[in-house]
């Protein structure tokens, strides 16, 4: 690695600075004059039918400027996913039904906040409640309310990248709540169990939690003299968001304009477009003034989105020696009353499964179901830690049957580089999972402290480790399918790069700041960023796929090294070298070979400028998430290529079991990740700790307390998030494997190390006390029932 | 009814006309327009809004504007003395201590009065006074390396005066 000047070096972060003295700007930090507060009005019922909507006496009060309902916006339903298979389901408020509590009704814009919230008070609507359904289970049997009468196909989203849209019809009766299926079948899957030595079967079930950002969903609309809508949004990706909301509002894409603002967390819960951002653009429309909506908390935790609650089904036949011979899961989530990520979800567990274990033969199903909570959607891993803890958890007792040590028999399985993922095709060109789960068993000491808790000595502490690992994906086909940059050199012999990243903490204007500087050969002050201004920057994918360094960062490290072209071309006319002769860095171009023959970039620019018609070299680049992907891949059936590289971890938890009051403490988290190459080595320790500080909020003690569709704790106070009192020691390590698809070989971080924590923690409990908790979080009330039922039964 | 009030953020002091139930937070947010503390959670639980007052750590959120009259505000906004960071916010940049940054500010602050009062603290002791700032970004482990970071800087630059 000593070949770079600026990647693989932990460098401060660019846009630190601006963070640590408060001048960094978040949606809701914007003020403009006449700038309007909105807030909106929403259903208290699960599942009601809108009689009326009276909203005169709020239209009435003074210092209100607009209001608006569902009869705004009649007809218009919008969806993350929003395919001819699935037609867009929600309508950002509600016109004749609601289908949550929190379902958006009304809003209003007034002077201030206080005004907004009593015109809110002052609009009557009249409902008339129908029977909901509160449980994925429930919603499936047979005579269950329905909470979506109708499918609403028409045209797709899509419909302009070639998707195949389908003519306007009338609504179709729906007959389930089945929001989405995925199947998968391949290999022999009878032959498969006949021929294992020893099969089990187990169901794990976990519970919804929050992303939790700090900076709660905020989003600020104004038109311009020309139409056009301005917006800043809490957003994970803007291009995204542009293409979105110019569909829902009738406008041409380049209408609209979202510009930049710093983004204070999103963890998957930010990519969607809400209700909110479409009210706050249609009522700054109907006021003619800036109009800003500020989510509260509650409003943030309990109407936007949330992560899944989910059971899964895991049987698994293995030869004597531990190695998979058939394996068929089942996974049903509760996506909510509309479907929100459902039909990702369950194409995902499918997805982030499969490359970690080779299994010869597979049956797949997954079922998004509609209820009447809370809408669910992507949560960094997304879907990858409920199925890796309920896969991992399964294998450690299988290994445990067995006779096997845990890591031989995931050695045994894991998959290697050159393999070919069955159904997509995807080929792991660099593959680090077996070098990720040594290195976490080695530095975590497994073979010394595995097996050694006596599970029938009655000592109140007792200890134990249990590993796991997972996989991630590094982009995917899905707008806008790829992203540009342009790098535009300066007279100085500096650089600035237009890339449409969205900074939300993950470190992206530096990371991508690195990649041109090393790429351009000058040092990393010499790069300054614009980025997160879909008028100001070329296209980009977005950082909601883990495609963020590996997209992005390939597309700007080509346009660096289209400006470093052009600046060879230019100096081997001045020096009369050839290119192949010169090399570009320190912002000099020299002769190799002769360090003191070369041309300083500034020189180089400027002899341009005089003598090839005032160029000023501006270099740009573009690249496909998946090159040979033609749309995306089919949901329904994990058809079609889904990734260019798959990013892998192994994590190894130790942790401490109080058996008096079921308390579980983590002492130590190991984990290596391999993220192909380090593009910035703090910012990926700092991704890894993020995901295991996340995880171990969701193994141990988040959980949305959801009764009858409402949620009894969204505040900071009963949604209890992991604090500086509750990190444990942790090692976070980085496995090399050099893709050969990436960008100085580098491959997704952000998420991939969320997912081996959940079953690293219950096999590490396992290990400890012997008891096997099946259920997130694990709490200290499931660990005394469990040890008691163990103690009763071993009387 | 309004009332007439003077408070003094940062060694300015503005007259400023608020609502008695006006919160400290919004009257820096709106009226001043200083947008460094942030609203994380409006219930004093998630510490973005931490604001010193008179060199004590408080949650803006749950102090009334007019309270915090008579007593002197400093936001992150009047940390950095002339430019020149406090060793704090150098720490916090150098360490990695910064993710999305919504919580920075806070953290900042409760850190800067942790290593006023206490020079040379122990990682329990750098735990327990940042308890009350939740970050979602970093697991903790970064700030917490700063804090120590910084507070050897401080001890240091102390101890050669």
């Amino acid at each position: 690695m000593s070949e770079f000047a600026v990647v693989g070096k932990p460098l401060p972060r660019v846009d630190a600075r601006e963070k640590v003295t408060g001048a960094a700007s978040y949606a809701g930090d914007i003020r403009l004059p006449g700038m309007l507060c909105g807030r909106i009005l929403r259903s208290p019922h699960p599942h009601a039918r809108i009689v009326s909507v009276d909203t005169s006496r709020a239209e009435k009060l003074k210092g209100v400027y607009a209001v608006l309902t569902g009869r705004d916006m009649a007809g218009l339903r919008v969806a993350f996913v929003d395919t001819p298979k699935y037609p867009a389901d929600e309508p950002p408020f509600a016109l004749d039904r609601v289908r949550y509590i929190g379902d958006e009704v009304a809003a209003v814009a007034a002077v201030d906040d206080a005004t907004a919230a009593e015109a809110l008070s002052l609009i009557r609507v009249e409902y008339e409640e129908l029977p909901a359904v509160f449980s994925a289970a429930d919603a499936l049997k047979p005579g269950a309310p329905l909470v979506h009468e109708f499918d609403y196909p028409g045209k797709s989203i899509w419909e302009d990248w070639g998707a195949r849209g389908r003519p306007q019809s009338d609504p179709v009766p729906r007959k389930d709540n089945i929001a989405a299926r995925t199947f998968v079948e391949f290999g022999d899957l009878a032959k498969g169990f006949a021929e294992a030595y020893h099969t089990r079967a187990d169901t794990y079930e976990v519970a919804p939690v929050a992303h939790a950002p700090l900076e709660p969903h905020a989003a600020l609309a104004y038109w311009d003299a020309s139409g056009k809508l301005n917006m800043h949004v809490a957003s994970m990706g803007i291009f995204y968001k542009r293409f979105v909301l110019a569909k829902a509002l009738g406008l041409s894409i380049s209408q609209v304009r979202i510009l930049k603002s710093y983004v204070g967390g999103a963890f998957g819960g930010k990519i969607d477009v809400f209700p909110y951002e479409i009210g706050a653009a249609l009522l700054a429309r109907k006021a003619g003034r800036p109009v800003r909506i500020e989510l509260s908390r509650e409003e943030s935790l309990a109407t936007t989105r949330m992560d899944f609650h989910a059971t899964v089904h895991v049987k698994t036949g293995v030869r004597r020696d531990g190695t998979i011979t058939a394996q068929d899961i089942r996974v049903t989530v509760d996506t909510g009353a509309y479907r929100g990520t459902g039909p990702v979800v369950v194409f995902l567990c499918y997805s982030y499964n499969i490359p970690v274990y080779r299994v010869p033969a597979q049956r797949y199903e997954g079922l998004a179901v509609y209820t009447n909570n809370p809408i669910k959607g992507p949560k960094r891993g997304h879907g990858a830690p409920f199925i890796r803890f309920a896969v991992d958890s399964h294998m450690d007792m299988i290994a445990q049957e067995l006779g096997i040590d845990t890591v031989e028999l995931m050695l045994r399985n894991a998959r290697d580089r050159g393999e070919v993922m069955p159904t997509s095709g995807d080929v792991l060109h660099s593959c680090g999972l077996k070098d990720a789960i040594t290195a976490a068993a080695r530095d975590g000491d497994w073979t010394a402290k595995r097996r050694k808790s006596n599970w029938n000595v009655p000592e109140r502490f007792k200890r134990g480790v249990g590993i796991s690992a997972c996989s991630m994906f590094s982009g995917s086909p899905y707008y806008p399918f790829g992203s540009a940059a342009v790098v535009k050199m300066h007279d100085d012999g500096g650089a600035t790069v237009f890339a449409g990243t969205v900074e939300m903490g993950q470190g992206s204007e530096t990371t991508l700041s690195q990649i041109a500087a090393e790429e351009l050969g000058v040092p990393l002050n010499d790069i300054r960023m614009i980025s997160g201004d879909t008028e100001l920057t070329p296209i980009e994918f977005g950082s909601f796929l883990s495609g963020g360094a590996f997209v992005t960062g390939k597309a700007v490290k080509l346009a660096a090294a289209d400006a470093k072209r052009q600046l060879l071309e230019m100096a081997s006319r001045l020096l009369e070298v050839d290119v192949a002769d010169l090399e570009a860095r320190d912002k000099v171009v020299r002769v190799k070979g002769v360090p003191r023959h070369g041309l300083g970039y500034a020189e180089i620019i400027a002899a341009s400028v005089k003598q090839a018609n005032a160029d000023p070299i501006i270099g740009k680049g573009h690249h496909k998430s998946v090159p040979a992907a033609e749309l995306h891949p089919s949901l329904s059936t994990a058809k079609g290529r889904w990734t260019e590289a798959y990013g892998f971890a192994a994590q190894l938890a130790e942790v401490e079991v109080d058996t008096w009051t079921g308390k579980v403490r983590v002492l130590r988290l190991v984990t290596y990740h391999d993220c192909g190459f380090a593009l910035n080595p703090q910012i990926v320790e700092g991704q890894i700790e993020g995901c295991v500080s996340m995880a171990l909020g969701q193994t141990l003690q988040e959980r949305v307390d959801l009764r009858e569709g409402q949620m009894f704790n969204p505040d900071f106070i009963h949604y209890r998030m992991p604090l500086t009192l509750d990190t444990p020691e942790m090692v976070s390590g980085m496995i090399h494997s050099d893709e050969p698809q990436g960008p100085f070989g580098a491959k997704e971080v952000g998420e991939g190390a969320v997912s081996g924590v959940m079953a690293a923690v219950a096999n590490a409990v396992y290990d400890a006390v012997g008891v096997r908790v099946t259920r997130l979080p694990i709490t200290p009330a499931r660990i005394l029932g469990k040890l008691s039922r163990a103690e009763a039964a071993s009387r | 009814m309004k009332r007439l009030i003077q408070l003094h953020v940062n060694g300015q002091t503005h007259d400023l006309v608020v609502h008695p139930a006006r919160t400290l937070l919004d009257v820096l947010r709106d009226q001043l327009g200083l947008t460094g503390a942030k609203r994380g959670c409006g219930l004093g639980a998630c510490g973005a809004c931490t604001v010193l007052l008179d060199g004590r750590p408080a949650a803006a959120c749950l102090t009334l504007a007019v309270e915090a009259a008579d007593q002197e505000v400093l936001t992150i906004e009047g940390l950095a003395e002339g430019g020149a960071l406090h060793p704090v916010q150098e720490a916090f940049v150098e360490s990695g201590a910064v993710q999305c940054g919504f919580c920075t500010p806070g953290m900042v602050l409760s850190a800067k009065t942790l290593l006023d009062r206490c020079p040379d603290p122990k990682p329990e002791e750098i735990r327990e006074a940042l308890a009350g700032n939740v970050c979602r970004c970093t697991g903790y482990v970064k700030i917490i390396e700063a804090v120590s970071i910084a507070a050897r800087r401080m001890r240091e630059a102390a101890s050669g005066n």
